[in-house]
């Protein structure tokens, strides 16, 4: 089975829309409602998705990592991260599915910056200030090398599913998903996709959250 | 004796006294408890002979005794705050924890109705 994580978080405007055009290129599409306030949940559930809802807002690990675990219960061979702002492209999924089984890697990362219109794409601060700061800060932190780290575009073989398991909450499990994969020694791939931006994203202050999520995460296990 | 020295006199006392009612609620550890105990004892020293702390100081090669307190006070307080934030973080991871069981779980019952 090949299932869709979606982790979402006051995303009613266009979760809808998102597990839609989902569905044709997944076998199951499992929206992880991080106790939205919106309708995001009922929204979901009519366009077709599978909801687990989180009673509080524990950050989009949190949510990842709740995908996982149902997804390892029902025994899926391959999982997607898939956003639920609408910022990426179904048309990316098939050929990335192909790209993970001809490589027989464990993990495909998507990466924006792999793509020609990655200049015209990425706003700039993003490419030469907050992209050079977050690949030092992921290799310190053990990641393996890859273009686009943050990108929440990626996909896990069920090896991989067994293997990675997600402990930060917030934005901070972009860098310990390549740390995982590098301690375990799992074999991985990086394909070009596109992204789409409606806001900014994540800014400098974000960043700075997630150095101190993963620096205290070093001290709490 | 000043009135500073009377009233941390008595404010130690107190302290102490919480300290002693902490360890037989077993809330403390004995580690704990010696631990507190020993501070107020040392800091009521420190409160009624002021100088005991430049002989510490000049042993350390550091001019005033005032100046040691505060370094130490510092070093142990930007101590405590770290422990706090490590205790903070495994709260929510454990806090985490549950919000997934207890959402994996409303789930299942969910899908488990409906199949009835």
């Amino acid at each position: 089975m090949f299932i869709a994580i979606v982790p979402a978080y006051n995303e009613a405007s266009t979760v809808g829309a998102v597990v839609k055009s989902l569905l044709p290129h997944v076998d199951r599409v499992l929206v992880v409602d991080d106790g939205s306030t919106d309708q995001t949940s009922s929204f979901a559930k009519e366009a077709g998705a599978f909801v687990i809802r989180h009673g509080l807002n524990r950050g989009q690990g949190a949510a990842l990592e709740t995908g996982h675990v149902y997804a390892r219960q029902i025994g899926a061979e391959y999982v997607l991260h898939f956003d639920a702002d609408g910022q990426f492209s179904v048309d990316d999924i098939a050929p990335s599915l192909s790209a993970l089984q001809e490589a027989n890697a464990d993990v495909l990362f998507g990466s924006r910056y792999k793509t020609r219109m990655a200049k015209a794409r990425v706003p700039w601060t993003k490419r030469y200030i907050l992209r050079p700061l977050a690949q030092i800060v992921d290799r310190l932190f053990g990641a393996v090398k890859l273009s686009d780290a943050h990108n929440g575009f990626r996909m896990f073989t069920k090896k991989a599913l067994d293997t990675i398991s997600i402990s930060h909450d917030g934005m901070a499990h972009a860098s310990e998903i390549p740390a995982l994969v590098k301690k375990h020694g799992l074999l991985y791939i990086e394909v070009p996709v596109s992204v789409t931006y409606h806001e900014y994203g994540q800014r400098m202050v974000s960043g700075i959250v997630v150095v101190k999520d993963l620096l205290l995460g070093r001290f709490s296990r | 004796m000043i009135i500073f020295q009377l009233l941390f006199f008595l404010f130690s006392f107190f302290a102490i006294g919480t300290v002693i009612k902490r360890r037989k609620d077993t809330l403390l550890s004995n580690n704990g408890t010696l631990f507190w105990m020993l501070f107020w004892i040392l800091a009521d020293v420190v409160v009624f002979m002021p100088n005991s702390t430049t002989v510490f100081a000049n042993a350390l090669g550091i001019g005033r005794g005032a100046d040691v307190i505060i370094y130490i006070a510092l070093a142990i307080i930007f101590f405590v705050l770290f422990r706090l934030h490590v205790k903070l973080h495994m709260i929510e991871q454990h806090i985490t924890r549950i919000v997934r069981d207890d959402a994996i779980g409303t789930m299942q019952d969910t899908e488990s109705q409906t199949k009835k």
